[in-house]
C-alpha cells in the first residue's frame, strides 16, 4: 500500500489516510524523499488526521522524515494528529521536537509559508 | 410462616408497635435525637413499622423498602437505626409469641425464631442493600461532579483558550487535564491555550512533569501552550527542582499570557473611546495658551 503524493505549486500535500505499518511508512519515507527531489519542493504538509495510532517505531520513522526533507532543503509540517495519539507519544517519551505541527492542513500551509519566508 | 404465629402477630400488632416504638425511644437514636423533632421520629418510626408488617401480609414490594431506605438516606440518619429497629423489633415479635403461645417446649421456641427470623432478616438485608446502593449512588454522584469541576477549558476568544486549574494535581487528575486539553483545542480550534496555575497551591516536579507533558502535547497537535500565574513561591520550587520549563513560555498572570497570546495570533486590544485622554489633553492645552 502506497501514500499517495500530492503536489501543489511549490508544496507537497501528504494525507494519511490508512493506519501506517512498519513497510507503509519505510516505503513512504522513500516516496516523499524521491518526490522532493523530482519536484524541487520547498515545503511539505502531512497530514495525519485520519491515524489512530503511532508506535515508536512509526514516530521514529516519521521525525527522520522531516530531518532527511530537511537536509534535502524541504520544511516539513505535520497537521491534525489526534489527541490520543498525541498523549501516547508523549507517554513514550516521544516529544518530536525537531517536527513543526499545525492543527490542520489549512494552518499547516499558513505556517509553512511563514516559516519559508522567514528564511 | 406458620399461619397461627402470622395470626398472633396480626392480633397483637399494636401491642408489639407500641413496645417497639417505646424501646426505640431509648435507643441509639437518641444520640442524633437533639437535631431531630419527635413527631419526625414518631413519624419514620411508624412508616418503619409499617412497611415490616406490609411485608408479613405480603403485600410489599422491594420498592417501598427502597423508598424508605433512601428517605432514612436523606434525612441522614444512621444505618444503626435500620438495623438496631430490626433487632429490637425481632425479639420483640419472639417474646410476643411465645408469652401467647400455650406451648412451652424448646421446639416450639426453635420453631418461633426460626420463624420470625425468616419473616425479618430479608427484610434487613434488603434495607441494607438499598441503604449502602443509595450512599454508593451518592458517592458516585459526586464523582462526576468532581470530575466536571477538575479541568474546565474556557474558550475567550478565536483561537485563544483557558484552562484555569484549581487545587492539587495528582496522576489520575493530570490524565484528566490532558485529555480535556487536547480534545478542548481541538473542538475550538485553538492557536493558543493559557494554563493558569494560580489556584494550584504546590508545584514538585510530579506536577512540572504533568504540565510539561501536557504543553508537548498540545504542541504535538499544532497548538501553543502558555503556562501562566506563576507565583513567586513557586517560580521559586521551579528553580530549586531545577525543572526545566524553557520549552515554552511562561508569565507570571493571566492578564499579561493573555496580551502574550494575542500578540502570538497577531491581534491587539485598542481602546475604541479615547474621550477621557481627549479632555486631559484638552486641559493641558488651554493651560498653554494661557
Amino acid at each position: 500500500m502506497r501514500i499517495p503524493i500530492l503536489k501543489l505549486q511549490d508544496y507537497l500535500l501528504v494525507s494519511v489516510q490508512i493506519e501506517l505499518d512498519d513497510q507503509t511508512a519505510m516505503q513512504f519515507q522513500e516516496d516523499l524523499l524521491n518526490k522532493i527531489h523530482e519536484s524541487g519542493a520547498t515545503g511539505v504538509v502531512v497530514d495525519l488526521t485520519s491515524v489512530e495510532i503511532i508506535d515508536s517505531f512509526i514516530a521514529k520513522v516519521l521525525g527522520d522524515v522531516v530531518s532527511m526533507a530537511e537536509l534535502m532543503g524541504a520544511k516539513v509540517v505535520f497537521t491534525g494528529i489526534q489527541p490520543a495519539v498525541s498523549m501516547t507519544l508523549i507517554d513514550l517519551g516521544i516529544h518530536l521536537k525537531n517536527v513543526q505541527t499545525a492543527l490542520d492542513l489549512e494552518q499547516g500551509l499558513v505556517k509553512l509559508k511563514q516559516e519559508l519566508e522567514e528564511k | 410462616m406458620n399461619p397461627e404465629y402470622q395470626d398472633i402477630l396480626l392480633a397483637h400488632s399494636n401491642d408489639i408497635i407500641h413496645r417497639w416504638m417505646n424501646e426505640l425511644e431509648d435507643s441509639k437514636l437518641k444520640e442524633y435525637k437533639s437535631t431531630i423533632s419527635d413527631e419526625m421520629i414518631e413519624q419514620v418510626n411508624r412508616e418503619f413499622v409499617n412497611m415490616i408488617f406490609d411485608k408479613l401480609k405480603n403485600d410489599s414490594s422491594r420498592e417501598s423498602i427502597e423508598q424508605f431506605s433512601e428517605r432514612i438516606v436523606n434525612l441522614g440518619w444512621p444505618l444503626g437505626y435500620l438495623t438496631g429497629g430490626m433487632q429490637s423489633f425481632r425479639s420483640i415479635c419472639i417474646r410476643t409469641l411465645i408469652e401467647k403461645i400455650d406451648r412451652h417446649d424448646p421446639e416450639t421456641f426453635l420453631q418461633v425464631m426460626d420463624d420470625v427470623n425468616q419473616w425479618v432478616d430479608p427484610i434487613k438485608n434488603e434495607l441494607i442493600d438499598a441503604y449502602s446502593s443509595n450512599w454508593s449512588n451518592i458517592i458516585s454522584l459526586q464523582k462526576v461532579a468532581l470530575q466536571e469541576l477538575s479541568a474546565p477549558l474556557i474558550p475567550v476568544m478565536d483561537g485563544v483558550t483557558i484552562m484555569p486549574l484549581v487545587g492539587t494535581i495528582d496522576t489520575d487528575r493530570a490524565k484528566l487535564i490532558m485529555e480535556n486539553l487536547l480534545d478542548g483545542v481541538i473542538k475550538n480550534r485553538a492557536d493558543v491555550v493559557l494554563i493558569d496555575i494560580t489556584g494550584v497551591p504546590v508545584v514538585d516536579t510530579m506536577v512540572a512533569h504533568h504540565i510539561i507533558q501536557a504543553a508537548e502535547a498540545v504542541r504535538l497537535i499544532g497548538a501553543t501552550c502558555i503556562l501562566v500565574g506563576i507565583r513567586p513561591e513557586i517560580a521559586q520550587t521551579i528553580v530549586n527542582l531545577g525543572i526545566d520549563l524553557d520549552k515554552f513560555p511562561t508569565k507570571s498572570t493571566l492578564k499579561r499570557g493573555f496580551e502574550k497570546a494575542l500578540e502570538m495570533t497577531d491581534r491587539q486590544v485598542i481602546k475604541t473611546n479615547d474621550h477621557d485622554d481627549k479632555v486631559v489633553d484638552d486641559i493641558i492645552q488651554s493651560i498653554d495658551k494661557e
